[in-house]
């Protein structure tokens, strides 16, 4: 991180007290600096992850790792970063339609994200199901183990996602004038979440 | 305490962090001293269970019998007087308990719920999470001539109580940051909500240890131990400088002499 | 006062009674119930026969069981607004479920740490067998103590409109006597009062079930009340 990035991220309280203006010019940072300490700090430790996965263990057995990797499918793989990268793009319109005072359309967008978000947990339910009905659980090998692990969290996470996006929906049907700041701080952390599942999805599904 | 000194007090803005007068110290001793208990109890934490008791960082599960026995009784003399240590101080980890409930009662369009709960929870999980692990280790250390498959449980049981004892945290971590989200006095920062949900995380990750006895996910893993441990040292620190500042700005007018 | 902390704790004995109900179904030693009469070998067949479902089941057990705690601290806030002569009873109720939870803890660890190593000395895998049933099953007396302290919070409390309706009192005193058999288990290997008889198992085991899902209903109806009762005087708040 750079001084320019460091010192906008320092302002950002000073702006978030100020009663934040939704003047394009005066805003550094979407949302606030508490979300982005979150984020930051979640991918750092998802990043540990992925290094336990990538040095310790797959570097130790990389053949059973390739073997193992043919029984998921790609397809449920590619189909379920299409629904997060769809839900990602409605929740980020939301927040363009909040800046614009449509709280109407920023509550449907929202809700279509969420929607998505929910598609994508029906969608790895069953592909867990398939893989756990086929006798592969999360002792079957360390590549298992990893799959199960690495993509569990993920779910928490798009849970608690989907518990800050009925947040948000609160609060633009519960106020008069709803803050756009809450809704970029939600956004924020509904795109990591997108993007650390990318990461999931290139490692598990793609990387050989 | 004079009254004189409490009319100065009160004539005084409090709002402001100007250096507190004697007589502001003395109202907050109470909180102070819980505060103290937090540094002086980790250290004495670190001092019992990495340097005496051996446990942190943790020894393997996959250990065979004869391995286990030989851990315990190579290190027997350091491992009692850690469990001594533990069973005379854990009590204080109760202050600390104490002192976060003090400060969550202070937020605002929060009830007593979410703080009760903070206490409730701590209270559990000093026994089957903390305590249950050195009383396991203490009875395997006392009897040198236990059957080795005996020693063995209680090893098991001592460092999977230690490390997997999971729900406890969980409902701290989570009741924390719904409190600090809901609070609008802003009494903790809303990022030490972030990293309490890092904490839930962590008690997450340490699920499969109760499956592999290697690895990266097993109790000495490097995800499910050192990561999770980081993280809680990290989180731990926070929370002691978090609770430094909220006593310190706590204005006095609410630190009345007699409360409910 | 802004009731979302407390909705938010209600709602958590619902989202994680879900969940509870679910490792119930799949732990196989529930239905039906594991007997006390089986000898060390038939444990051991058990645990290492069905490792998978044991862990699954005991971990959401382990994540999941301290959930209730808020639940139980909205009923000690509510306990607060009685007109009882002290607060007494909400504060021994608050004891009371703390120390009920450590040994529904203690029960799932207890469970976990025999499914962790199967192939240990059957013996052994016995006696955490009977650890775990026993402290699952026999330490009623902190649910019946909380269920005293409210049930008489409730008939203490003189107001003209109580926290919660007198038959919730009686109720909580009934549950309290169903739960009394699960302590006899600890002396009986057969019959009714057996870990796993119809009473020290299925009427215990069952009434908590029910007593959770009643509670629910009639905390929201006291929380409503409440929110009424605080909109009345001022108009809305937030």
């Amino acid at each position: 991180m750079n001084d320019t990035t460091a010192a906008t991220l320092l302002q950002a309280p000073q702006l978030a007290v100020a009663g934040a203006t939704t003047d394009r010019a005066e805003r550094h940072l979407p949302g606030d600096a508490d979300i982005w300490v979150f984020v930051i700090g979640d991918m750092l430790i998802f990043s540990v992850y992925f290094a336990a996965y990538i040095f310790f263990d797959r570097g130790q057995d990389h053949e059973l790792f390739v073997a193992s990797q043919r029984h998921l499918s790609q397809s449920l793989g590619v189909i379920n970063t299409l629904i997060l990268l769809t839900s990602s793009l409605f929740v980020a319109l939301s927040v363009h339609a909040t800046r614009a005072g449509d709280f109407g359309i920023a509550s449907r967008f929202l809700s279509l994200g969420g929607g998505f978000g929910v598609g994508f947990l029906l969608l790895k339910s069953y592909e867990w199901y398939s893989k756990l009905s086929s006798g592969l659980t999360i002792s079957t090998n360390a590549f298992f183990m990893h799959y199960y692990m690495l993509t569990g969290v993920h779910v928490f996470h798009v849970l608690i996602g989907l518990v800050f996006l009925l947040v948000l929906r609160s609060e633009l049907h519960g106020t008069a004038r709803p803050r756009v700041k809450l809704l970029e701080i939600g956004a924020t952390y509904w795109h990591m979440v997108d993007f650390i599942w990318f990461l999931i999805f290139a490692l598990l599904y793609l990387m050989r | 305490m004079t009254s004189a000194s409490m009319t100065d007090v009160a004539e005084r803005p409090s709002t402001r962090r100007s250096t507190e007068t004697h007589a502001a110290k003395s109202r907050k001793r109470d909180q102070w001293i819980c505060w103290w208990s937090l540094p002086i109890f980790y250290n004495l934490f670190g001092l019992i269970f990495v340097y005496l008791g051996k446990v942190m960082p943790p020894p393997k599960p996959g250990l065979t019998q004869a391995e286990i026995v030989e851990f315990i009784q190579a290190n027997a003399n350091s491992m009692q007087i850690a469990w001594v240590l533990l069973a005379l101080s854990l009590g204080f980890a109760s202050l600390s308990s104490g002192l976060i409930v003090t400060q969550m009662r202070r937020m605002s369009g929060v009830s007593a719920a979410l703080a009760y709960t903070y206490l409730a929870v701590l209270a559990v999980a000093a026994l089957p999470g903390c305590l249950f692990c050195s009383l396991m280790f203490a009875l395997a250390a006392f009897r040198p001539d236990r059957d080795p498959q005996i020693v063995a449980m209680l090893y098991d049981m001592g460092m999977l109580s230690f490390v997997g004892s999971l729900g406890c945290f969980v409902t701290q971590y989570l009741v924390f940051a719904i409190a600090i989200f809901l609070d609008k006095r802003g009494i903790f920062p809303k990022w030490l909500a972030y990293m309490s949900i890092w904490g839930v995380v962590t008690e997450l990750v340490a699920m499969p240890i109760w499956i592999f006895r290697g690895g990266t996910y097993a109790w000495d893993g490097l995800i499910s131990f050192y990561l999770g441990t980081i993280i809680f040292v990290i989180w731990e620190v926070c929370l002691v400088t978090c609770l430094y500042n909220a006593i310190k700005r706590q204005p006095l007018e609410e630190l009345t002499a007699a409360q409910a | 006062m802004n009731m979302n902390d407390q909705r938010i704790c209600l709602w958590l004995a619902p989202a994680f009674g879900v969940l509870l109900l679910l490792a119930f179904y799949i732990f196989p030693g529930f239905i039906p119930p594991s007997s006390p009469t089986m000898s060390a070998d038939e444990v051991a067949a058990f645990y290492r026969n069905h490792v998978g479902q044991i862990r699954a089941s005991m971990l959401i057990f382990n994540i999941c069981g301290i959930m209730f705690i808020p639940f139980f601290m909205v009923i000690v806030v509510q306990m607060q607004r009685m007109a009882n002569p002290s607060r007494a009873f909400a504060y021994s109720y608050l004891s009371a479920a703390a120390s009920g939870a450590t040994l529904f803890a203690l029960a799932d660890l207890a469970w976990l740490i025999a499914a962790f190593r199967p192939e240990r000395d059957p013996q052994l895998l016995m006696l955490l067998n009977d650890l775990a049933w026993m402290a699952f099953i026999t330490p009623v007396g902190f649910i019946i103590a909380q269920n005293f302290c409210l049930a008489l919070g409730i008939y203490m409390d003189d107001q003209t409109k109580p926290v919660f309706p007198r038959w919730v009192g009686h109720f909580n005193l009934l549950t309290a006597l169903l739960m009394t058999p699960g302590a006899f288990a600890l002396m009986f290997m057969k019959g009714p009062l057996a870990w796993d008889g119809i009473l020290a198992f299925w009427v215990r085991v069952g009434t908590y079930g029910l007593y959770i899902a009643v509670m629910f209903f009639v905390v929201r109806s006291a929380l409503d009340r409440q929110a009424r009762d605080q909109a009345q005087p001022q108009g809305a708040t937030a």
